[in-house]
C-alpha cells in the first residue's frame, strides 16, 4: 500500500534507509543526516519531495474561491507569483499550510502536504459552491526536486537556467531538454529551486543534477536532514508545529495575514478577534541551556507550573546546540531570555526562550 | 573479539569474563541510529537488574533506551562518549563502550543472549 516516487529505484541504488512517511517509502538520509544537513548550508543537496501534492485551481472565479480558504489576499498574486498560505476551517484553525502560485489568470498551482492531501480537498470541494472553478489533483503526475543550498544557484546557471525566478516566483525554464517549472522556493532555509516536473522526465534530472552538481560539492539529502534544516530555520511542520486546534496568529504567522483584504474568509472572525485582542497560547523558540534534548510532544514548566508542550525538538548543526518550537501559555513573563524548563524522562532541564528562526536565513537573495 | 560477545535482541553487547565485564551498543543498532548526538549514562555505583533501562542514547531523529543484558553494578562509564557521542558511530565494539559492570550472571541470566555470529543472522 506504501506509494514510491518515480526516484525510488534511485534511492535504493544510492542505499538510502528508507522509512515510511505520511504513505509513502522516502529516504531518510543516505549518508549521515549530520553530514547531508551541512551539505545543504555550505555547498548544495537534492532532494525528492515528490510525495508532496500539486493541485490545479481553475476556472473565472478561481480568485475569489482561493481568496475565501485563505487570510492571504489572492487578488494581489500576480503572475508567477508565490505566496505562503494557511487553509482555515471556520474556527480559523489550520487544515492545511499550503504555497499557491499564480500561473496565469484564473489558473493557480497549489503545493499541499503528502499527508493532508485528501483533507485539503475535501474541504476544498465542500467550498466549492457558488464558485466556478476546477480543482484537479496532479499528485500522481508530477515529481517535485528540491535543490537547496548556497551553491544551487551557481548549479542551475551551469545546466543552462542562468536566469532564476526572483525570491517566492515561478518560471518556466528548460533543464536538460525537458520543459519544467522553477520556483524560488524551499524547506531549509537556504537560497534554492524546486523543480516541478512530469514523472517520466524525474530520472533523467535526478541523474543529471547530481552529474553538474559533483563539482559544487553536492549529496542527495533525506527527510532528516529536511527536518533538521526546517527546524534551524524555524520552518513550521505540519502535524507538529501546525494543526487543526491552532491558528495562524497562535503559530506566529501573523506576518503571513494580509491586512486589509476586503473579501472574507474561512476563520476571520477568530483570526481577527485574536489578532486585536491576543491569543492564549504562543509559539516560541527554545535553546537548551541543560545537557539534553527537548523532542515533540515533551511538557515545558515555568515557576513550576506546566505551561505548555514541545512541538519540534532537536540539534542544530550549525548551532550546536539542542533547539525547539514550543506551544506555551501566552502570559508576559515568557518572552525572549527567559529561563524555562523542558521535562525529560522526569527531569526538568533548562532552556532559554530565542527568537525564531535559530539561524540567519540566506534565502531572500 | 566476536567470539566472546554475547548479544541481546534489544542490541546490547556483553564482553568480559570472571565477574567484569563490558556493555556497549552493537555496530548493527548504531548503524539503525545514525549520528548519535546525545548519551546519558548511570552513575557509577548503581546497580541494575536484567533488562533494566541503564543509559539513554539519542540519534538525531530520537530517543532509545538501553537495556542491562545482565544484572550488574555499575563500576566504570565512558565519558568520552558523553563529551564525544559520534564514537559510538565510529567504534561501537571498542572505544564507543557504555558502561563497565561487576556481575555474576547465572545461566538462566544468560539463556537469552546470543553470540555475536547468530545475533548478526537473527537481526539481518
Amino acid at each position: 500500500m506504501t506509494k514510491q516516487t518515480f526516484l525510488h529505484d534511485k534511492h535504493i541504488q544510492l542505499n538510502a534507509k528508507m522509512v515510511d512517511f505520511a504513505g509513502w517509502h522516502m529516504p531518510v538520509q543516505y549518508s549521515s543526516i549530520i553530514e547531508e544537513h551541512k551539505t545543504v548550508r555550505e555547498n548544495v543537496g537534492l532532494f525528492d519531495v515528490s510525495h508532496m501534492g500539486e493541485l490545479i485551481v481553475s476556472g473565472e472565479d478561481a480568485c475569489p474561491y482561493l481568496n475565501k480558504l485563505v487570510p492571504q489576499d489572492i487578488t494581489k498574486l500576480v503572475d508567477r507569483k508565490a505566496v505562503y498560505c494557511q487553509l482555515l476551517n471556520k474556527k480559523g484553525g489550520i487544515i492545511d499550510d499550503l504555497i499557491i502560485y499564480k500561473l496565469e489568470d484564473n489558473k493557480y498551482l497549489v503545493i499541499a502536504n503528502a499527508a493532508r492531501i485528501d483533507e485539503d480537498l475535501n474541504w476544498m470541494v465542500r467550498n466549492q459552491r457558488g464558485f466556478n472553478v476546477n480543482i484537479i489533483n496532479e499528485s500522481h503526475n508530477y515529481s517535485l526536486l528540491a535543490v537547496q543550498g548556497p551553491k544551487a544557484k551557481d548549479l542551475m546557471a551551469k545546466m543552462g537556467v542562468e536566469n532564476l525566478p526572483e525570491f517566492f516566483n515561478i518560471k518556466r525554464a528548460e533543464l536538460c531538454n525537458v520543459n519544467l517549472w522553477v520556483s524560488r522556493t524551499g524547506y531549509t532555509g537556504e537560497d534554492g529551486v524546486e523543480i516541478l516536473v512530469k514523472n517520466e522526465f524525474s530520472e533523467l534530472l535526478w541523474d543529471k543534477i547530481l552529474e553538474y552538481g559533483k563539482e559544487f560539492g553536492i549529496k542527495p539529502i533525506g527527510l532528516g536532514a529536511r527536518d533538521t534544516l526546517r527546524l534551524e530555520a524555524a520552518l513550521h511542520l505540519y502535524g507538529n508545529d501546525l494543526d487543526e486546534e491552532t491558528t495562524p496568529v497562535e503559530a506566529g504567522l501573523s506576518w503571513s495575514i494580509a491586512k486589509n483584504k476586503t473579501e472574507d474568509y474561512n476563520g476571520r472572525a477568530v483570526v481577527e478577534e485574536q489578532l486585536k485582542n491576543g491569543v492564549s497560547k504562543k509559539l516560541i523558540g527554545l535553546v537548551m541551556v541543560d545537557r539534553g534534548i527537548a523532542r515533540h510532544g515533551y511538557n515545558v514548566f515555568y515557576n513550576g507550573e506546566k505551561v505548555g508542550i514541545i512541538t519540534s525538538g532537536g540539534i542544530s548543526p550549525v548551532r550546536n546546540e539542542n533547539i525547539a518550537l514550543a506551544y506555551v501559555k501566552a502570559i508576559p513573563e515568557i518572552k525572549s531570555d527567559t529561563m524555562i524548563q523542558v521535562e525529560i524522562r522526569e527531569k526538568l532541564y533548562n532552556a532559554k526562550v530565542v527568537k525564531r528562526p535559530f539561524v540567519k536565513k540566506n534565502n531572500k537573495v | 573479539m566476536s567470539e566472546s560477545m554475547l548479544c541481546s535482541k534489544t542490541h546490547e553487547y556483553l564482553t568480559g569474563e570472571g565477574g567484569n565485564y563490558t556493555i556497549g551498543l552493537t555496530d548493527y543498532a548504531v548503524e539503525q541510529l545514525g549520528d548519535v548526538v546525545f548519551v546519558e549514562l548511570p552513575e557509577v555505583g548503581s546497580e541494575f537488574s536484567k533488562n533494566e533501562v541503564f543509559a539513554t542514547v539519542e540519534s538525531v531523529k530520537a530517543a532509545s533506551e538501553i537495556y542491562m543484558p545482565v544484572s550488574g553494578k555499575v563500576v566504570a562509564v565512558n565519558e568520552d562518549i558523553v563529551s564525544t557521542p559520534e564514537l559510538l558511530n565510529e567504534d561501537p565494539h571498542g572505544n564507543g563502550w557504555l558502561i563497565k559492570i561487576e556481575a555474576q550472571p547465572d545461566d538462566t541470566e544468560l539463556a537469552d543472549l546470543l553470540d555475536y555470529s547468530d545475533y548478526r543472522e537473527e537481526v539481518e
